[in-house]
């Protein structure tokens, strides 16, 4: 299903459009508050930018000394091709541990490879610790947004939800006492878990340490309880030197929710004595996307999720539209790498107007990725009958300067003449659905101009 | 040929021309970092109470934690003695965990807790709350000074104010996974 017919099933309810474009809008502008209280913000962005650049052109020789201090410092390293060499990975890890009960905190990454149903395949449970993951875990869906997973979702939702799941009272919808139901639920989990998953937001080569941001503890708990520890990242979450970290600790939560830092940004270099700890390196089409000319720069990203908050298409359709692991912009410019014909119509839910790229923290040119995917999907081929048929008209139509001015004066008379319910035919006429279609003027320029010159 | 191999290769193969590394610039040191550090520390929900001495800080754990029973501490008088061989059940039971903080960062509250400094890595997280006490001349203005303070180690957690979430409906919540408070106790400069 499309993106716009996705869309336009979260748009039936008006409501709940409304207050989560509003919500969403909300964050962006504590983004702001954040940002610009620091003088250099700008700079930073440059610099950030800058770094992985760098990163990604020498990203061979960062992974492999990565590898090298991790080693060193006791830790397991794996490589991963492909999803599915990663869940193998992971499951052959917890084997080899007889580990029966998971605690995962948040990971985009084992989303993407779909861990998750893999392990239960296996009798292995997985219990997601993020308060947001665990919500939308406990009502099998997606996360909507890649740092608030369920952003799509009402207080009133959560509550029946724990009402049937935690045994909260029918109709508790506060969010405290929610809240402190999923703690006293997952402290239990915490306490028998067997091993700890993470995501991973910097691999840093120097040191050959990962560090993960959150707010609620939950990796730190996990992990620092558990006999294995398993990070899992994608290839691009390298970056140099140790020093790095300050550039993106300044960045990320401001950014990402208009924090100044995020509660917990934990460094893991080294197992306590007794544990295990692995980090799992993968690639799923990272490397093909790296290959891209116009495209490998998206490969900058950190998933603060900016990009999402300030989109005018995302705020007003929601994360489950994108139907991909990251949705908003920068997933519409991720996605196409991946399998370009499944998410074609991505490229399009934008107004390309830019607000993406002027916050990312990295300076990704995301709303010209998005333009140029859209060029290599009407190459390819990829678009769908209505768009190229309607292309098609188009540049005949403004290629000819005659066709031109008679569609024009066709276009006025049509609707001053035919009657309302057919101009604003929701089938004729899409871009009528929530609008009025301007005043039709008397002329075209070109007849005004040739009365008045 | 391996999956490493295969990504390696890859990546040779597909990686864009050579970019250069930035040096990261020293930014210009703000005034008054005591006071910001103060404010910011407020602005994550965190409390500051200033002290002249350690010693004092009896009193005010009496006040604040009146009922606690179980407190743990390296640097304070302990009700229970953790290590990191400590059982997850005796972690579980701890009420107040009182731990020295090494670095102080201004402009976001944040305290850099190292390994060293835990008594047991899960300890911090797994208390119901957390004091962090800190010299007063350990606060740096920004990320940059403190990361040339310390290193990697073999854990160490910036820590910013006590646990939260705002994962339902962005409502703030205090207290999500670790601890419910966090008390940072500033201790003044030995005159």
């Amino acid at each position: 299903m499309s993106h716009s017919k996705k869309a336009s099933i979260f748009n039936k309810d008006i409501e709940r459009t409304t207050w989560h474009d509003e919500t969403l809008w909300f964050v962006r502008q504590k983004r702001d508050k954040m940002a610009y209280v620091i003088p250099e913000f700008q700079q930073l962005r440059d610099l950030a930018s800058q770094i992985k650049e760098h990163t990604l052109s020498q990203l061979d020789e960062y992974l492999l000394e990565f590898e090298r201090n991790a080693l060193k410092n006791g830790v397991h390293v794996h490589w991963a091709a492909d999803a599915k060499e990663h869940n193998e990975i992971v499951l052959k890890i917890l084997k080899k541990h007889k580990a029966k009960k998971i605690v995962k905190s948040k990971s985009m990454l084992t989303e993407e490879c779909h861990l998750n149903p893999f392990l239960q395949q296996h009798a292995i449970k997985v219990v997601d610790t993020d308060l947001g993951e665990r919500i939308i875990q406990l009502r099998d869906e997606a996360p909507s947004h890649i740092v608030l997973p369920a952003i799509h979702l009402k207080k009133e939702d959560v509550g029946e939800t724990f009402h049937q799941h935690l045994n909260t009272p029918k109709g508790e919808k506060d969010p405290q006492r929610l809240t402190e139901a999923a703690r006293q639920h997952l402290r239990e989990k915490f306490v028998q878990a067997d091993a700890a998953l993470t995501g991973v937001n910097f691999a840093i080569a120097e040191t050959g340490s990962v560090v993960v941001c959150t707010n609620e503890g939950n990796a730190d708990l996990g992990v620092n309880l558990a006999k294995v520890h398993i990070a899992c990242m994608g290839f691009e979450k390298i970056i140099p030197r140790f020093n790095d970290l300050s550039v993106f600790t300044r960045l990320l939560a401001r950014s990402a929710t208009g924090q100044p830092i995020t509660t917990y940004t934990s460094h893991f270099t080294k197992p306590r004595p007794g544990a295990e700890m692995h980090v799992v390196i993968v690639d799923n089409g990272r490397t093909q996307q790296l290959g891209r000319e116009d495209f490998y720069n998206s490969l900058k990203c950190i998933r603060c999720g900016a990009c999402m908050n300030t989109c005018p298409v995302y705020r007003r359709s929601g994360g489950h539209s994108y139907n991909f692991t990251v949705p908003g912009p920068i997933g519409s410019i991720l996605s196409p790498n991946l399998d370009l014909k499944k998410h074609s119509s991505l490229p399009f839910a934008s107004t390309l107007c830019g607000s993406c790229t002027e916050v990312c923290p990295v300076k990704i040119d995301i709303h010209v990725q998005l333009y140029k995917w859209r060029q290599q999907i009407g190459e390819s081929n990829a678009l769908p009958m209505s768009k190229k048929l309607s292309m098609k008209v188009m540049s005949k139509v403004l290629a000819s300067s005659k066709l031109f001015s008679f569609s024009g004066k066709m276009g006025r008379t049509m609707i001053k003449w035919l009657p309302y319910s057919m101009t604003h035919n929701k089938s004729v006429n899409p871009w009528a659905k929530a609008r009025e279609l301007p005043e039709v003027p008397e002329h075209s320029f070109r007849e005004w101009y040739k009365q008045n010159k | 040929m391996s999956a490493k191999e295969k990504i390696i290769s890859a990546i040779k193969q597909n990686k864009p021309g050579a970019k250069e590394l930035p040096v990261i610039p020293v930014f210009n040191a703000e005034e008054n970092t005591i006071e910001t550090f103060k404010q910011s520390v407020k602005t994550i929900g965190g409390e500051v109470i200033e002290l002249a001495s350690l010693a004092e800080i009896d009193v005010w754990l009496e006040k604040k934690f009146s009922t606690a029973e179980n407190i743990v501490s390296a640097i304070v008088s302990s009700s229970v003695t953790i290590s990191e061989s400590s059982s997850t059940e005796l972690l579980e039971k701890t009420d107040v965990a009182i731990l020295q903080g090494e670095w102080g960062v201004a402009e976001n509250g944040a305290i850099w807790l190292p390994e060293q400094n835990m008594l047991n890595r899960a300890l911090p997280f797994i208390t119901q709350h957390l004091m962090l006490v800190l010299n007063i001349e350990n606060i740096v203005t920004n990320m940059h000074v403190a990361y040339e303070n310390i290193s990697s180690g073999a854990y160490g957690v910036f820590i910013a104010g006590p646990s939260k979430t705002a994962d339902i409906e962005q409502s703030l919540v205090i207290g999500a996974h670790g601890a419910r408070s966090l008390t940072v106790v500033l201790l003044k400069r030995a005159c």
